[in-house]
């Protein structure tokens, strides 16, 4: 869970959103992982969704930057916070929300369907990160311990191993196979697709703070090069996924202007 | 000529059919559906392994966790949603996982880990429910579990404290309780007239925490507060489980008479 400094929610409110406010993110190219880049994209998308100016900082050390020690987190004005749910909260205390058009029972959907994609996606990326062989040596390994010297990067690696590993057995994906991993985010994203149907954003015209989260995992799917091509695999099966991520792709990110999205 | 289905799992008090979610989760279902269940409930001559329970054995198959046992059952031709939208198929898991990821936390902590509650009520009923000398070692395996899960899946590292947490997930799991109730307003089920593998999820967590009499009660007041969500429970308890009334007392030994009543024949058996 993220973790909010104290701050009663008038003071909150009465400053503006800054234009210095930064993401930090670890580094793009040799160490952020899969479900941290799935996890980053969310926010970005998310804040520009919300017309809100965010610079992107990579750090080494970010997941220790972190108050609660996930990435990726946002610094505005004085305030630190990380993780998609707190900072959609504290972006609402500032007085900006996509969700506010949508009834109780709309509400209650897109939380569903947040809470889908955490349960599925995000525990599938990671445990095609951390508890599949292949990928933890040939890729995972080498990049979560890049920064550090010997032997600092094979202890830290094993340490986020052995702890992302109790964490599956603890929910009942321990003893889980790949495939069968993959076949539930298949069945996640058909649920996504079939939600989603012909209309542009999960709750028709406008996105929420859903479209972030999905396009995060979904577009960070597409475009990381993992060992073999299984995983992405499943997300082309549904057209109406790809042509969602290319839509925010293409409004929030290359029409801003903005870099595009490596 | 269907294989004979035999589900064991964990039994009833306080007017449930079983005081545990995942074998009400299974129970629940197979009422709905019409698979034919022969309900083996634990007790103190049960030789096999209890860490998985529930389990369903056929005749090859020994299958275990909800999830698995209600796909192998629609695989079977039992099955609870053939009426759904493909639209309602997808919120099922959706809603599926906002009960696992918000709701589940507290109810672990209420039954398992909250320590006037497991002490009085959880663990002298299960530990009544098994054979000396496991009935020593394995509530506390179960509640150790219970935290280990709640701290894994909600807590901070590298220190994982339970305190910072409690507080975070009731109120998760009152808003869980909430948007639940929203969603049902005041339909019968949460999809139309007929029961689905969501209402099952849904009957399976809140039963035991409406009905079981726990000392310390935060998360119960706050359902029993929404009454759609209540009559709810109460309505699945009474049309598909007609319990007679043997005297229920957290530490009973003898065999519950529980009287399966008919079952609702709209469903799909062959």
């Amino acid at each position: 869970m993220g973790h909010m400094v104290k701050q009663n929610s008038d003071k909150i409110a009465a400053e503006p959103w800054p234009e210095n406010a930064t993401l930090y993110q670890q580094l793009k190219g040799e160490q952020i992982l899969l479900s941290d880049n799935a996890a980053s994209l969310a926010v970005q998308a998310f804040l520009q969704m919300c017309n809100l100016p965010i610079k992107v900082v990579c750090r080494a050390n970010a997941e220790y930057m972190s108050p609660s020690g996930k990435v990726p987190f946002i610094h505005v004005g004085n305030q630190v916070v990380s993780e998609l749910g707190p900072i959609v909260q504290f972006v609402k205390a500032k007085g900006h929300s996509l969700s506010d058009g949508l009834d109780e029972v709309q509400k209650a959907e897109m939380k569903a369907y947040m809470e889908l994609v955490n349960n599925m996606l995000l525990t599938a990326e990671l445990y095609l990160q951390w508890c599949d062989e292949a990928t933890v040596g040939e890729i995972t390994h080498a990049r979560y311990g890049s920064p550090y010297p010997w032997p600092l990067n094979h202890i830290l690696a094993y340490q986020k191993q052995w702890e992302i590993k109790r964490k599956m057995k603890a929910i009942g994906w321990g003893k889980k196979t790949l495939d069968q991993v993959l076949e539930d985010v298949d069945q996640c994203c058909q649920a996504l697709s079939q939600r989603l149907g012909t209309q542009p954003y999960f709750f028709n015209k406008q996105p929420t703070e859903l479209d972030a989260l999905v396009f995060g995992h979904l577009y960070t799917i597409l475009t990381t090069q993992l060992t073999n091509d299984e995983l992405s695999e499943k997300v082309k099966n549904y057209s109406n996924l790809l042509a969602f991520c290319r839509r925010i792709e293409q409004h929030y990110f290359e029409d801003r202007g903005k870099d595009r999205l490596s | 000529m269907a294989a004979s289905l035999e589900l064991s799992c964990w039994g009833g008090g306080w007017g449930l059919p079983s005081v545990h979610s995942e074998s009400l989760v299974v129970m629940a279902y197979a009422k709905f559906s019409g698979a034919p269940l022969k309900v083996n409930v634990i007790d103190n001559t049960w030789r096999g392994s209890r860490g998985d329970v529930p389990i369903l054995t056929t005749e090859d198959n020994i299958v275990s966790q909800p999830a698995k046992i209600l796909n192998f059952l629609r695989k079977q031709k039992y099955n609870a949603d053939y009426e759904l939208s493909a639209k309602q198929g997808a919120d099922t898991l959706a809603y599926i996982a906002l009960l696992e990821e918000k709701l589940l936390p507290a109810v672990l902590h209420t039954f398992w880990v909250e320590s006037d509650n497991y002490f009085t009520v959880t663990k002298p009923w299960f530990a009544s429910q098994i054979p000396f000398p496991l009935s020593l070692i394995l509530p506390g395996r179960m509640s150790r579990g219970a935290l280990n899960r709640i701290l894994l899946t909600r807590g901070q590292p590298p220190l994982y404290h339970l305190r910072e947490v409690e507080a975070q997930i009731y109120r998760d799991a009152k808003e869980c309780l909430n948007l639940l109730s929203n969603r049902l307003g005041t339909s019968q089920f949460f999809f139309g007239n007929t029961p689905s593998t969501l209402d099952a999820y849904v009957f399976g967590f809140l039963a035991p925490l409406y009905k079981v009499r726990f000392p310390k009660i935060q998360l119960q007041e706050h359902l029993k507060q929404l009454s759609n969500l209540c009559r709810f429970c109460d309505d699945i308890l009474s049309s598909y489980f007609r319990i007679s009334l043997g005297a229920f007392s957290c530490v009973n030994r003898y065999q519950q008479q529980i009287d399966f009543g008919e079952v609702h024949s709209h469903d799909s058996t062959t």
